[in-house]
C-alpha cells in the first residue's frame, strides 16, 4: 500500500526494535538518563519535553533547586521569573520551576509505564530464558524508578495525577491520587519488587538494586508521619539495617563523594544509587553542571572546580554556616566554604559577594585533574542520590524517634561520620547528645546540597511556619510562612488542562 | 521592425512612411485587436469590437476552468495589472491588500523573507493555517522546503500572470484534505501565439532603511539608572556612548534584473526569463541572492486537439544568514561600552570579560561581534517543472483528457562557521556546522472533462472525474565540530520523512439557460499520515448560482449590468500537521552527549516518542453566500461574501495532561471552532477617458473566530496555554478556551494610580479572595483584528501612471514583549555575572522593580493604517523600443498608536522583531 508509510531513518516502530533483546537495555538506559539529561542529544537539541528550556527543566537540577533553595542551605542571586520566589517561599501555582519539576516527574512516570507495556511476558516470550530473566530484572528496575519519581511527587506535590501501564497512551485526563493512597501504592510497589531486584551491590554500577529499594522504603517510612499521619519508624530501622548489613562502606575522605571520579575513587562503595554524569557522553546544563558552575563566582577560580567559568549564582545563608562550630573556620572537614571576597551576611541577595560560597562539588578528580570535557563546560561528577552516610543518620533518627533499634549502635554510626569529618574521634558524641535537634543539624552538616533539606525540615516541622533564616519569606532577617507551603502547589497549567485535579490547600 | 502611434481624444491618428503590404494592428483594452493590410489607403475607419474572450474571462478553478461569470464559489482572480509594484521578491507581496478575506502579513525585514498568508483567518489552531498553493498545476508542499527563507521565492514575481484565490469550500473542496485554509492557484506567463520575437528587460533598483528603533536607554540614561539602583557597582560601566542598534543596521541595497525572450508561432510558443535578484539586509551581513531561469513551452498538435505544455522554474537561492541574536543583543547591550576594545582577545570586539580577559559566559554578547564573527551561508537549488498533456478526444464532442506530471525538487546545502576568536565559541577549535538535504515532491494526476450542451434543456454541462497521487520526500543531515571526539567531527543521524496522498475526485456543473448555475464536487483522499482506520475521508461540496441580470426583468436595465446570487456548502480537511508518523509510537535513539553510563559502558538510549493512535483529519464545514454585482455597465462593480464555518477535530499541538502521553505536548484532535465573516470588495472606474482613467478598489473583511469546544476537558475553566514569551521559563501569554478567539491574551488586570501610572504588582483581585494568584488571570483582548481593509487607486494620464495602496487593520492587540522583558529595573541590574544590560525606555515610565510579565499594561492596541506602496511611472513610447521608468516607495508610513516597532507582527507577540525597512525603488523597463 502506497499510503502505509513507516520511518525509513533511525526511528523505528516498537514491533521492529524490540525484536532485539538488547533494545530493552537501551530503553532502560533512557529511564535512568531521564534523571540525568533532558533529551536525546546532549546537552540540548532533541528535548523530551517540548515547551521547556532543556537546561532549566532537567530533572535533577529542578529537584535540587526545589529541595535546597527554599531552605537555609542555599540562595541564588539570579532573577529569572519565579526563581527568587523559591527562597522567599512566596511561590504561586504559576511558578515555572514548580511546574517544570512536576512535568519532569510525570514524564518519567510515563516513560517507565511505557517500558512496562513493552516488556510484558507476551512481548518477551520469543527470547531465550536468560534474556527473559534479564528483561524481568529491567522491569523491576523500571518499577523502582517509577516509584522513585512518584515518591518525589508524594513528597513535593502530595496529590499528583496517577497513571500506570494500564492506561493507554493518549490525551486523556488522568485521575488525581490522594497522598495517603499514593503512599500505600509506592509502598506496595516497592515491596512487590524487592525480591525481583538484583541483590544489593550485585548489579552493574549505576543501576538500581535491592539496596536502592530498601533505601527508598526507608525514606518513605521515615517521612510517613508527614505523608499519612502515621509513624513508621520501626520500619525505618528494619530497612536501614538491611542496607547497613549489605556491605556498603564509607569512603575515607568525605570530599571524594563529590568529585569527578566519584564512581571509582572509593566513593562508589558508599553510594547506593547515583545519577551518573560524564562530560562528553552524558551532558546537560542541568544536573551537577548547573550546581558546580552556579556555585562558582566572585574571585573563585573556576579551574579549581574543573570548569571553564562560574555562573555566580548559588551561595548559602549565615544560618547554615553556623551549623558548624566556628562556622566556616570549623575543623569539621564538611564545612566547605569559600569566604574570601564574600560576606557571611546577605544584604543583597542578588549580589554574589553576599553570603559564603559553597565548594562542595567539583569537576576534578582526587588529583585535581579536570573531568573529561576538555572545554570545561560539562562535568563528570555523579550525583550521590542515596548513600550510606544518609542511612546512618536515618537509622539514628528512627532510633531516637522510638522506632526501636539500638541506641549505642545509632551513636556509633553517627560517630563514624564525625570521625571521618574531623579526622579523629575527638568530636564524637554520646547517647545524650543524640537529640532530634542534633540530628537535624547533623543532617545539614553531612548532607547539605544533596537535595534532602526541604524534606528534612518539613519532617522536623522547621520548614514553613517555624524556622527562620535569612531572606525566608522575602525579608532580610527572615520570617515564617504559611504551613501550607510544606506542599508545592499543583501547577495551574496542569489544572487548566486536567480538570480532574484539585489544587492543594492554601494555593 | 515595428512602430506605433496612439490616437488623440477623438480617436484620430496619423501614420506616415507606410509601404504597401505593411500590417497595421489596432488595439484597445477590452477589445479584440484588428489587423489591416496597408494597400495605399489615405484614411482608415476602424471600429473595434468587444473582445468576447476577455468578457468571458476564464478563471482557473482547480482541475479545470470556468467562465468568471459562471463561478458559484467565492473565487477571486488577481491579474498582473492589479499587482503591487516595486522591488518585490516574494510573490505573495504582489497581492497584499488586494483581496477581501485574504490577509498577507508581510515578512519581517529580512531579505527574501516570506509573509504569512491567511485566507479567512485560517481554520486550524496549530496545524498549518497557510493556504494550499498550486503553481502551474503542482500543489507545493505546505511544509515548505528546507534552507530557504520563503519557499515561494522560487516563483519569480515577474513571471506570474495571475493569482486565483479560492476562498470558500464549494470552490476548494476539489482539493479535499488540503483545502481548509483556501487555495491559491498561481499561473505563470507563457508565450502568445503568432507574436514576433520580443525582448524585455526590467530592472528594479532599491535602497532600504530601518525607520525606527526599539526605544532603549541611551548611555547617559543608562548610567543614571544603574547608579540610582542600590547594590550596583557603577565601576562596571564604561565611558562610551554606543547606539547598538545603529551599529547593527545599515542601508541596504538591492537589484532585480529580468530579461525575457518570447515568441509565438502558429502552433508553438516559448517564453524564457532570466532573473537575478540580489539584496542586502538592513541587518548587517544578511544577504539574499537568486538566479532563476523560467521556461514555458507550448506545442499544439493535430489541429490543436493535443496541447503539450512544459513549464520549468529553475532557481538557485544563495543566502547569508545574519545572526539574528544580534537584534536582541543590541537592545540589551550596555550602551556605555564601546564596540571595539584593542585589548580584547575576541578579534578586537569588546566583550564583558573577567580579570583574565575571558568572556563572561552569561553576559550579553557584543551584537556587532555576533554579526561579524559568524559566517552562515546556504544554497538551495530548486526546480519546479510540470509537463501537461491536454487531449481533445476526437470521437466524442466535448471530451478532454488532461494529465500533469510534475516535480518540485530542492537541494540544499550550507555551512555555519564561527572562529575560536568568537566569544560564543567555548571549544579550542572553530564551531563549524555543515548541513545538507533535499526535498522532492512528485505529482501525477489526470482527469477527464466532458462538456456537452443539452439543447432540450438549454443546459451546459461540465463533468470532470480524475485521480491524483502525490508524494513528498524530505531528507537532511548535519555534521558539526566537537573537540572532544576523535577527528573533531560528529555526524548526526540522517532524517528521512516521506508522506503521500492519494485522491479521487469528480465535479459536475450545470448552467441552465444562462440563468441558473448548479455545481457539485466530491473528493476522496487518503493520507499516509493517519492509521488505516482513519486514513480515508470524503469531501463533498455543492453550490448554486442565479444570474439575475439574465432574467427578463433585469435584462434591459440601464443600471444593473451584472447581478448574481451565489450560495455554497462544502466540507474540506486539513492534514498538514508537520509530523508524518504521529499515529505510530516510534522509538528514537540518542546521539552524542545523551548516553548513559552503566558499569563502565555508555549506552545509547531509546526514547519512545509521543503519539496519538486516533489521530484523524481536521474537518471544516463551511457555508458561503455571495453576491456579485455590476452597475452602469460595470463602472461600479463589487462582491459581497458572507461565510459561516465550523471546524471539527481541530489538529493542534497542545500541552497534554501530565502523565497521559510521552511528552508534555502532543499533536492531537482537540476541539471545534466557529468562524464567520463578511467580505466586501468594491471596484470603481471613476474616470475612464482615453487620456485619463482612475480606478479605485476597496475591500474590507470582518472576521471572527471562536473556539466552541475543547474536547480534552469538559470543565468550563479548561484552557490550553499558548503564546510563549521571552522572560521566565516556558511562560505563555495567551490561551485557548471555549468561547474565546484563539489569540486571546491571558493577563492580570493592572491597577493604576491617580496619575494613571501602573502600580507595580497591583492587580485586580478578580475572584475576590484577597490575594493575587493565578486564578486572577483573565482573558483580555486578542491579537487578531476585527476587520482589515485594503484601498488601491490607479490613475493614468496619457503616459503617466500613479498607483498607491493603503492597508489597515483594526481591533487587534499586541503583547509588547520587548517592554515587558527589559522594562524593569532588575532586568538589567540583577545579572548572574558582573555585567549590566540595557532596558526598554519604558522602565522610565513604569519604574517597575521586577518583572510584571502578565500585566495587561503590555497588551497594546495594534490598529494601524499603512501606506504600503506608492508607484509613479512614465512610459516613453518609442518607434522601436518602449521604455518605461518608475519610482516606487514601499512601506512609506504607518499610522498607529502602538508603542513598539511595528504593529503588524503575526501571532501578536512583539519580541526582537527584525524591523521592516522603508524602501525606494527605481524601475526601468525596456521592450524591444
Amino acid at each position: 500500500d502506497d499510503l502505509d508509510l513507516t520511518p525509513e531513518d533511525y526511528r523505528e516502530t516498537p514491533e521492529d526494535i524490540f525484536q532485539d533483546p538488547d533494545a530493552y537495555k537501551e530503553f532502560l538506559s533512557k529511564l535512568y538518563a531521564g534523571l540525568a539529561v533532558s533529551g536525546q542529544e546532549g546537552p540540548a537539541g532533541d528535548p523530551d519535553l517540548i515547551g521547556l528550556d532543556e537546561g532549566f527543566s532537567q530533572y535533577l537540577r529542578l529537584y535540587w533547586m526545589l529541595q535546597e533553595l527554599p531552605t537555609e542551605e542555599a540562595v541564588i542571586g539570579w532573577n529569572d521569573e519565579g526563581l527568587p520566589n523559591l527562597h522567599a517561599q512566596n511561590w504561586t501555582s504559576g511558578n515555572p520551576f514548580i511546574r517544570t519539576m512536576y512535568s519532569r516527574i510525570m514524564y518519567q512516570v510515563a516513560l517507565t509505564n511505557e517500558f512496562l507495556r513493552q516488556s510484558g511476558e507476551e512481548s518477551i516470550s520469543g527470547f531465550s530464558e536468560a534474556e527473559q530473566a534479564t528483561i524481568r530484572e529491567f522491569r523491576a528496575e523500571a518499577r523502582f524508578l517509577r516509584a522513585l519519581s512518584y515518591y518525589h511527587a508524594l513528597d513535593m506535590y502530595g496529590n499528583p495525577p496517577f497513571v500506570s501501564e494500564e492506561d493507554i497512551v493518549g490525551a486523556f485526563l488522568p485521575e488525581q491520587i490522594q497522598r495517603q493512597e499514593l503512599f500505600n501504592w509506592i509502598e506496595s510497589e516497592l515491596l512487590a519488587i524487592e525480591n525481583e531486584m538484583v541483590p544489593a551491590r550485585g548489579n552493574e554500577y549505576g543501576r538500581a538494586d535491592r539496596g536502592a529499594v530498601w533505601m527508598l522504603l526507608a525514606k518513605l517510612y521515615l517521612n510517613a508521619e508527614v505523608y499519612t499521619g502515621t509513624e513508621r519508624y520501626s520500619d525505618v530501622v528494619t530497612y536501614t539495617n538491611n542496607i547497613i548489613n549489605a556491605n556498603y562502606s564509607l569512603v575515607d575522605d568525605y570530599e571524594y563523594l563529590f568529585l569527578a571520579d566519584n564512581d571509582e575513587n572509593g566513593a562508589q562503595n558508599e553510594i547506593i544509587f547515583p545519577i551518573r554524569y560524564h562530560g562528553i557522553n552524558t551532558a546537560t546544563y542541568g544536573g551537577l553542571t548547573y550546581v558546580i558552575h552556579a556555585a562558582v563566582g566572585g574571585d573563585m577560580n573556576p579551574a579549581e572546580f574543573g570548569v571553564n567559568s562560574g555562573w555566580g549564582g548559588l551561595r548559602t545563608t549565615p544560618q547554615f554556616v553556623n551549623q558548624f562550630p566556628n562556622g566556616a573556620e570549623s575543623e569539621d572537614e564538611r564545612a566547605m566554604f569559600h569566604t574570601e571576597g564574600q560576606s557571611l551576611e546577605i544584604n543583597n541577595i542578588s549580589s554574589f559577594s553576599n553570603g559564603y560560597a559553597v565548594t562542595k562539588y567539583k569537576n576534578v578528580d582526587v588529583d585535581g585533574n579536570q573531568g573529561s570535557d576538555a572545554t570545561g563546560e560539562m562535568v563528570d561528577t555523579d550525583f550521590p542520590m542515596f548513600r550510606l552516610g544518609d542511612v546512618y543518620l536515618m537509622y539514628a533518627e528512627a532510633v531516637v524517634r522510638g522506632g526501636g533499634g539500638d541506641m549505642s549502635q545509632a551513636v556509633s554510626y553517627v560517630n563514624e561520620l564525625r570521625e571521618r569529618a574531623y579526622g579523629g574521634s575527638g568530636n564524637n558524641i554520646s547517647a545524650s547528645d543524640l537529640t532530634p535537634d542534633f540530628i537535624l543539624s547533623e543532617r545539614a552538616r553531612e548532607l547539605f546540597w544533596e537535595a534532602h533539606r526541604r524534606t528534612d525540615l518539613i519532617r522536623f516541622g522547621q520548614f514553613s511556619d517555624r524556622g527562620i533564616w535569612a531572606w525566608k519569606g522575602g525579608v532580610p532577617q527572615g520570617t515564617t510562612t504559611g504551613a501550607y507551603r510544606d506542599l508545592f502547589p499543583i501547577p495551574s497549567s496542569d489544572i487548566g488542562v486536567n480538570t480532574n485535579l484539585e489544587q492543594n490547600p492554601g494555593y | 521592425t515595428s512602430r506605433g502611434t496612439t490616437t488623440d481624444f477623438d480617436g484620430n491618428f496619423t501614420l506616415s512612411d507606410l509601404e504597401e503590404g505593411n500590417e497595421i494592428v489596432f488595439s484597445y483594452l477590452g477589445f479584440a485587436p484588428q489587423q489591416v493590410t496597408y494597400t495605399g489607403q489615405q484614411t482608415l475607419d476602424i471600429s473595434l469590437s468587444p473582445d468576447t474572450a476577455q468578457l468571458e474571462e476564464v478563471v482557473l478553478i482547480g482541475y479545470g476552468s470556468q467562465r468568471r461569470q459562471d463561478a458559484t464559489g467565492a473565487v477571486e482572480q488577481i491579474s498582473s495589472e492589479q499587482f503591487n509594484r516595486g522591488a518585490i521578491v516574494s510573490p505573495e507581496q504582489l497581492i497584499a491588500g488586494k483581496s477581501a478575506g485574504v490577509r498577507i502579513t508581510p515578512s519581517s525585514g529580512e531579505p527574501g523573507g516570506g509573509g504569512e498568508i491567511r485566507i479567512r483567518g485560517g481554520s486550524s489552531l496549530s496545524a498549518n493555517n497557510s493556504p494550499l498553493i498550486v503553481v502551474d498545476g503542482i500543489p507545493l508542499d505546505q511544509g515548505g522546503v528546507q534552507g530557504v527563507r520563503n519557499q515561494l521565492n522560487a516563483i519569480n514575481p515577474n513571471e506570474i500572470k495571475d493569482f486565483v484565490v479560492l476562498k470558500d469550500a464549494s470552490a476548494t473542496a476539489i482539493y479535499g484534505s488540503r483545502a481548509s485554509n483556501g487555495v491559491i492557484l498561481i499561473t505563470t506567463k507563457t508565450g502568445t501565439k503568432s507574436t514576433p520575437l520580443s525582448f524585455e528587460y526590467d530592472l528594479q533598483a532599491s535602497i532600504s532603511q530601518v525607520t525606527d528603533r526599539v526605544d532603549v536607554l541611551n548611555a547617559e540614561q543608562f548610567r543614571d539608572l544603574i547608579e540610582s539602583e542600590p547594590g550596583t557597582d557603577p565601576a562596571l560601566l564604561g565611558d562610551a556612548s554606543t547606539d547598538w542598534q545603529d551599529e547593527i543596521y545599515q542601508t541596504s541595497v538591492g537589484a532585480i534584473h529580468n530579461l525575457t525572450v518570447s515568441q509565438g508561432f502558429e502552433n508553438f510558443t516559448y517564453r524564457v526569463n532570466y532573473n537575478n535578484t540580489s539584496q542586502t539586509g538592513v541587518l548587517r551581513t544578511d544577504t539574499y541572492e537568486r538566479n532563476a531561469l523560467n521556461l514555458a513551452l507550448n506545442q499544439d498538435l493535430f489541429d490543436g486537439d493535443l496541447k503539450l505544455s512544459l513549464t520549468a522554474k529553475g532557481s538557485i537561492d544563495r543566502n547569508k544568514f545574519a545572526n539574528q541574536d544580534a537584534i536582541g543583543a543590541a537592545v540589551n547591550f550596555d550602551p556605555t561600552q564601546p564596540v571595539y576594545d584593542e585589548n580584547s582577545r575576541y578579534d578586537g570586539f569588546y566583550e564583558w570579560s573577567d580579570a583574565n580577559g575571558v568572556a563572561l559566559q552569561q553576559a550579553t554578547r557584543n551584537p556587532v561581534a555576533l554579526l561579524m564573527q559568524r559566517d552562515n551561508g546556504g544554497r538551495t537549488q530548486r526546480i519546479i517543472s510540470n509537463f501537461n498533456v491536454d487531449y481533445r478526444i476526437p470521437l466524442i464532442e466535448g471530451l478532454r483528457f488532461n494529465m500533469n506530471a510534475g516535480i518540485d525538487y530542492a537541494d540544499n546545502e550550507g555551512r555555519n562557521f564561527s572562529p575560536i576568536s568568537s566569544a560564543t565559541v567555548l571549544q579550542s577549535i572553530p564551531a563549524e556546522e555543515n548541513y545538507w538535504g533535499y526535498n522532492r515532491n512528485t505529482l501525477l494526476d489526470f482527469f477527464f472533462n466532458y462538456k456537452p450542451y443539452i439543447e432540450s434543456l438549454s443546459t451546459a454541462v461540465d463533468l470532470t472525474v480524475g485521480h491524483s497521487y502525490q508524494e513528498f520526500y524530505t531528507t537532511d543531515q548535519q555534521e558539526f565540530t566537537d573537540q572532544n571526539v576523535e577527528g573533531f567531527w560528529i555526524l548526526n543521524n540522517r532524517n528521512i520523512d516521506r508522506n503521500a496522498l492519494e485522491s479521487y475526485f469528480a465535479r459536475a456543473s450545470f448552467d441552465i439557460d444562462d440563468r441558473f448555475l448548479l455545481s457539485g464536487s466530491i473528493r476522496r483522499d487518503g493520507s499516509s499520515r493517519f492509521s488505516e482506520d482513519n486514513r480515508w475521508s470524503i469531501f463533498p461540496a455543492v453550490a448554486v448560482g442565479w444570474k439575475l441580470n439574465n432574467e427578463n426583468f433585469l435584462r434591459d436595465s440601464e443600471v444593473i449590468s451584472e447581478l448574481k446570487l451565489r450560495a455554497g456548502y462544502g466540507v474540506t480537511g486539513n492534514q498538514e500537521i508537520g509530523s508524518n508518523y504521529g499515529y505510530i509510537g516510534l522509538y528514537s535513539p540518542s546521539i552524542q552527549g545523551a548516553r548513559y553510563q552503566i558499569g563502565n559502558n555508555f549506552y545509547r538510549t531509546l526514547r519512545p516518542e509521543e503519539y496519538d493512535r486516533n489521530l484523524r483529519w481536521e474537518e471544516l464545514e463551511s457555508y458561503n453566500a455571495g453576491l456579485d454585482f455590476g452597475l452602469f455597465n460595470n463602472l461600479v462593480s463589487g462582491t459581497v461574501d458572507a461565510y459561516y464555518r465550523t471546524t471539527d477535530g481541530l489538529l493542534a499541538t497542545v500541552p497534554v495532561p501530565a502523565g497521559a502521553n510521552l511528552s508534555d505536548q502532543l499533536l492531537t484532535n482537540v476541539g471545534e471552532t466557529m468562524s464567520r465573516g463578511l467580505e466586501v470588495s468594491l471596484n470603481g472606474n471613476i474616470f475612464n477617458r482615453e487620456n485619463f482613467s482612475w480606478n479605485m478598489n476597496y475591500n474590507i473583511s470582518f472576521q471572527e473566530l471562536e473556539i466552541t469546544n475543547l474536547s480534552l476537558g469538559e470543565n468550563p475553566n479548561f484552557f490550553i496555554p499558548q503564546g510563549g514569551i521571552s522572560g521566565g521559563v516556558g511562560n505563555t501569554i495567551q490561551l485557548w478556551r471555549k468561547g474565546l478567539d484563539p489569540t486571546t491574551f491571558f493577563v492580570f488586570r493592572q491597577v493604576y494610580d491617580s496619575n494613571n501610572e501602573p502600580i507595580e504588582g497591583a492587580y485586580v483581585d478578580v475572584n475576590g479572595d484577597n490575594t493575587i494568584t493565578e486564578e486572577d488571570r483573565v482573558p483580555y483582548k486578542k491579537a487578531s483584528p476585527d476587520f482589515f481593509m485594503g484601498f488601491t487607486n490607479t490613475l493614468n494620464y496619457k503616459n503617466l501612471d500613479l498607483s498607491f495602496t493603503f492597508r489597515g487593520s483594526f481591533g487587534g492587540y499586541m503583547y509588547n514583549n520587548t517592554q515587558s522583558s527589559t522594562g524593569f529595573r532588575s532586568a538589567g541590574t540583577v545579572t548572574p555575572q558582573p555585567y549590566y544590560s540595557n532596558f526598554s525606555s519604558n522602565v522610565l515610565e513604569t519604574d517597575f522593580q521586577n518583572n510584571q510579565f502578565f500585566s495587561d499594561y503590555y497588551v497594546q492596541s495594534a490598529d494601524f493604517v499603512r501606506l504600503d506602496n506608492v508607484n509613479i511611472g512614465y512610459l516613453f513610447p518609442g518607434e522601436k523600443v518602449d521604455f518605461r521608468t518608475s519610482l516606487t516607495a514601499q512601506n512609506l508610513f504607518t499610522i498607529t498608536d502602538y508603542e513598539g516597532l511595528d504593529p503588524e507582527i503575526s501571532g501578536g507577540i512583539d519580541n526582537n522583531f527584525y524591523p521592516r525597512p522603508r524602501t525606494f525603488v527605481l524601475g526601468l523597463n525596456i521592450i524591444f
